[in-house]
């Protein structure tokens, strides 16, 4: 409870699962461990209860256990003692409530539930939106019979997070290994037959209804199916291939033959007899073969051109060859693409020629036909050809029309089988992570599963094995890590803890900011991004998303950027509101100043008195109102800034001063919040000590020095009037003389003896220091020393004990277990180490008090991205609008003119003021709630509760 | 209530807007040039914000979200309070006036009076 940031380093004590070296000596806690987890399932609750009292009796020899377990009483961590558990158990109780139990559950798991279910939580704890439920560590005794039922089972509710117990054993040698391989197989096969599906342009049908994951004898069932379809599938596609090649030969075939080269190449060929005989012929003799031979056939075209130049090259011109390109492509066979295809014809004179035309044509993977010369053969072939390739096609569409029934089959079996399969695989995942009970009887697993949870769990348990005649059984155990965090959110409440959870999950039952953010983080935002007119726009945007969320195309859409806004849309419909009332506060829509009320200056009554007359009027461009001529302040503007003011050459001076003094105000009663609310965390961790020596004085700094500074601020609104504004003290002047413990004669005090009070908290301030420094420290060394000094000669017993118990039969994996428990070992024999606890609370002093100073001035961004929002609206309103207002006097220019310069305005609004500003203001807002008022209280250092749940595979 | 006694020469008595007359032949309906008093707008909306923040929290319907509706309730009260009360209270007592353009003073004292 303590440890993580007094006894540990964070880090250590973050991580948890350190490896701790003196697991397998195993210290008394653990040996005890040890022996009650090898001990047979049934009689393990039984077992527990005298580690319980082991720790019960180890508390008077380690005060500083007995501190931490003393309060904790009523707490699951440490977890005393095991009765809770058994009464869970054996009790019947829990029974009779377990169905109600687990339907109040099944109703906070759907999400949708913002008001009207029951709660369910147990009484005395807080509402689970304040920190994080009660998580117990629970053993779960699965009889090998019923393992798979009931893990399926708790996968279908995602009740229970499972620690690995077998982390030490690596993947292969695991219990279930088998049947995962076997799964994983599976998943191949579907792999294949999804891409089987794909390629025939076919869509899968998502699953339909609830897909439990199926008992393991069906895993063979479905293998077998499976991989029949898949064999046929694959015979039928090698068949369609086949036919589909032979067709592609015969369509080529026919191409070739049917081309018409004939004529052409004889005209070709008679030509260049008669002109290269002469040349061609060796002086030795005519060549005694003369025969004109062709080659003739089919290739790519991007290969014609080569081959065409190899074939001259390499023949020296003794051949004729004519390319022709198809008139329409065919169709790949394997592709089913279209392709084009160059045919070819060669005729050349001499054997050894062709034969070297033949190993070109082979080379380049040219479709080489028999090309008959005579015209009337050729087409004789041709027309058998046709023939043949008819048959073919009837045959291929034979053979397609099987393969679409096939297909059918599969588009039925492969969606459900998919899901089944998923989950039957992480089913036996989850059993992986067991330990196997000495007597093989027993599955034991350890899990992590919220305190409201368990009777749901029981339920589930006892539902699932009784059907097999076995009884698996739960029991919660002590523990000693820190249990996960589980925070149960609605779709309300998701993206405000998202905001939270981005900077760090919370630690085990710590203050959670979030349930104060829902409505700190959008007011901060909106005194920013303070404008009736953008806010409404945002209102009315975010309340389009949650009015349509429950459309399917809304919540399908797969856009990045819209599932963003999407899944923030409450959060921006509570930041549009927030916006439209600190509009109302600034008086500002789109720029422009409302009247609602009547302007609190007379400009009359000035006027009046002063004697303005037109004449007057017209010599003075400048003219200010005095609030101390009598009825020209008639008295504040009772909401919101006074709409004079936006009319006034001097408004900014007035903004300035205005949201300056409301930043450094807002800023301080944040802070003060964020210290106030780590009194929560020091009362519920019964660290009662810390709420006097770290609240207290982090309190009386804050607001002695800063509280101080926002009286002062107040106080000289209340008191220093119009009357007397020449003399006005300067409050920053003030402010810094207070530092240092002077006075400036030209600044006149506030209030008298106003040097005192400032020295007194100065002081003040300055004593927290070292309380704050020291205290702690002081604190905790005092009540560990009696420890320390007991602890060397307990301690080797204890070494010995261990030694002793470790029982030889322990379970597989209990020594990683131990391992991973490691970080409370850590804890228990955590010699104070006086200089590291004194360093980590200097770095807190240090951090905090120069954080006072920086956070203050860093709360001035309110003030800065308020005036410049203010200014960029009015910039943009100045330089669009009034100036398209000012253009057209009659009615029909206006018009004319209007519809662009207020589409250019809209679209401006909406593109820099909303969105860009908006993102900065949104920021900043962020950067206050993570920086400025989480450190004051939230360490976030946890790790969330991810359940063994079916969820994601059901989607 | 007792800011007033803090501010004297404020109450509504000493407010009585001398009269001016060219206004009148525009025919611009006139608002009722009231005087702003500071109780009633701290009366009404200390009232209304507390009303949010303490009385609300009593109508929450029972509920798993009862505490954070609750919280929201509060908080919502708080920083609205806050916030409107941090501008009233700037307004309070001011030091200087709005400086205006000719124009403007000619206008506004026709519109506005």
């Amino acid at each position: 409870m303590a440890w993580p940031c007094v006894l540990l380093p964070v880090k250590q004590a973050r991580s948890g699962a350190a490896i701790h070296p003196r697991a397998s000596a195993g210290p008394l806690p653990g040996g005890q461990e040890q022996e009650g987890v090898s001990s047979p399932g049934l009689s393990a609750p039984l077992r527990t209860r005298p580690r319980g009292h082991s720790l019960g009796s180890a508390s008077p020899r380690l005060p500083g256990l007995r501190w931490r377990l003393g309060p904790g009483a009523g707490r699951p961590w440490p977890l005393p003692v095991a009765p809770p558990a058994r009464k869970g158990v054996s009790g019947a109780g829990p029974r009779a409530g377990g169905n109600a139990a687990l339907s109040a559950a099944r109703r906070a798991r759907s999400g949708a539930a913002s008001s009207g279910a029951a709660a369910r939580s147990p009484p005395g704890t807080m509402g689970s939106m304040f920190r994080s439920e009660e998580v117990a560590l629970v053993q779960l005794f699965l009889p090998t019979a019923a393992a798979y039922t009931c893990v399926s089972r708790l996968g279908e509710l995602g009740l229970v997070e499972f620690r690995d117990l077998n982390a030490s054993v690596s993947a292969f040698q695991r219990r279930f290994v088998v049947d995962v391989r076997r799964c994983e197989e599976l998943e191949k096969t579907f792999t294949f037959l999804q891409e089987e599906v794909r390629r025939a342009g076919l869509v899968l049908p998502p699953p339909e209804g609830r897909l439990p994951a199926p008992p393991p004898r069906d895993l063979l069932r479905i293998q077998e199916e499976t991989e029949r379809l898949a064999q046929e599938l694959r015979d039928v596609r090698g068949n369609q291939q086949a036919l589909r090649a032979q067709l592609h030969q015969l369509q080529l075939h026919a191409a070739v033959l049917g081309q018409g080269h004939g004529p052409q190449l004889a005209a070709a060929h008679t030509d260049g007899t008669s002109e290269r005989m002469p040349l061609l012929q060796a002086p030795g003799g005519p060549h005694q073969d003369l025969r004109v031979n062709f080659v003739a056939g089919a290739v790519e075209p991007h290969k014609a051109p080569a081959l065409e130049r190899l074939l001259w090259r390499a023949c020296r011109g003794f051949l004729i060859a004519s390319f022709r390109e198809l008139e329409q492509p065919l169709e790949h066979p394997v592709t089913g693409e279209p392709a084009m295809w160059m045919t070819f014809l060669i005729s050349y004179w001499g054997e050894q020629i062709g034969q070297k035309i033949r190993k070109i044509t082979d080379c380049f993977h040219c479709h080489v036909f028999p090309f008959l010369e005579q015209e009337e053969a050729r087409r004789g072939a041709l027309r058998q050809l046709q023939q043949q390739s008819q048959e073919l096609q009837e045959v291929l569409g034979e053979t397609e029309r099987f393969l679409s029934q096939v297909l059918g089959r599969v588009l039925q079996l492969l969606p459900p089988g998919q899901v089944q399969v998923h989950k039957m695989k992480a089913v036996y995942l989850a059993l992986n992570q067991c330990s196997v009970s000495t007597t093989h009887k027993c599955l034991i697993a350890e899990a992590w599963c919220s305190v409201r949870d368990l009777p749901a769990l029981q339920e589930a348990l006892r539902d699932s094995s009784t059907e097999e005649g076995v009884s698996a059984v739960a029991h919660r155990i002590p523990c000693r890590d820190m249990p996960p965090t589980l925070i149960r959110t609605n779709r309300f409440t998701a993206s405000f803890q998202g905001i939270v959870d981005a900077y760090g999950v919370g630690r085990y039952q710590e203050v959670n900011p979030a349930p104060y953010t829902i409505i700190t983080f959008p007011f901060l935002f909106a005194v920013m991004f303070g404008d009736v007119g953008h806010g409404l726009l945002m209102f009315l945007f975010a309340l389009a998303m949650v009015l349509a969320e429950n459309q399917p195309a809304v919540k399908a859409a797969q856009n990045e950027i819209w599932q963003t806004f999407f899944r923030g849309r409450y959060l921006l419909l509570l930041m549009g509101l927030f916006s439209i009332y600190t509009g109302f506060i600034y008086n500002e829509c789109f720029s422009r100043a409302t009247s609602i009320f009547p302007s609190g200056w007379s400009v009359a009554a000035m006027a009046n008195q002063s004697g303005w007359s037109d004449a007057f009027l017209a010599q003075h461009a400048m003219l200010t109102l005095d609030p101390n001529v009598t009825g020209v302040f008639l008295g504040p503007y009772p909401f919101g800034i006074d709409p004079v003011w936006s009319l006034a050459a001097n408004h900014l001076s007035f903004l300035n001063s205005f949201k300056m003094k409301m930043s450094v105000i807002l800023g301080v009663v944040h802070m003060a919040f964020g210290v106030v609310l780590g009194i929560f965390n020091h009362v519920h961790f019964g660290q009662r000590h810390r709420l006097l020596l770290e609240t207290l004085p982090e309190l009386t700094f804050l607001l002695g020095l800063f509280g101080y500074l926002v009286f002062l601020v107040i106080y000289k609104w209340l008191c220093v009037s119009a009357a007397s504004a020449a003399s006005a003290p300067s409050i920053l002047i003030h402010f810094i003389n207070m530092f240092l413990f002077s006075h400036s004669p030209t600044n006149r005090p506030l209030y008298p003896r106003q040097e005192v009070v400032q020295a007194t908290l100065v002081v003040l301030a300055l004593a927290m220091v070292p309380i704050l420094l020291l205290g702690t420290p002081l604190y905790l060394l005092r009540r560990h020393r009696p420890h320390l000094r007991r602890r060397p000669a307990g301690r080797q017993e204890e070494d010995k004990a261990g030694l002793l118990d470790l029982p030889d039969a322990s379970v597989n994996g209990w020594s990683s277990d131990e391992e991973k428990a490691g970080g409370l070992d850590d804890e228990e024999e955590a010699e104070l180490v006086p200089s590291e606890v004194l360093m980590h609370q200097a770095i807190h002093t240090i951090e905090f008090c120069l954080g006072c100073v920086s956070n203050t001035a860093s709360y001035l961004r309110l003030w800065a991205l308020s005036l410049a929002h203010a200014q960029l609206s009015e910039v943009l309103w100045a330089m669009v609008m009034s100036i398209g207002l000012g253009l057209g006097r009659e009615v029909g220019v206006a018009a004319v003119v209007l519809v662009p310069i207020f589409a250019a305005f809209a679209v401006m609004t909406v593109a820099i003021l909303l969105v860009m500003e908006g993102l900065s203001a949104f920021l900043h807002a962020l950067r206050l709630h993570w920086v400025e008022f989480q450190n004051k209280f939230y360490s976030g250092t946890g790790y969330k509760l991810s359940p063994f749940t079916f969820a994601a595979t059901d989607d | 209530m007792w800011m007033l006694s803090a501010l004297p020469g404020r109450g509504p008595a000493h407010l009585q807007r001398p009269l001016l007359g060219p206004a009148s032949h525009l025919g611009i309906l006139r608002p009722a040039m009231t005087a702003h008093s500071f109780a009633l707008p701290v009366i009404i909306f200390t009232t209304f914000w507390g009303l949010i923040g303490i009385a609300g929290p009593w109508f929450v319907p029972k509920g798993p979200n009862r505490g954070v509706i609750i919280t929201m309730l509060v908080a919502t009260a708080v920083c609205c309070y806050l916030f409107w009360l941090i501008a009233i209270l700037a307004q309070l007592n001011p030091l200087f006036g709005p400086q205006l353009k000719n124009e403007t003073i000619w206008y506004v004292r026709f519109l506005w009076e």
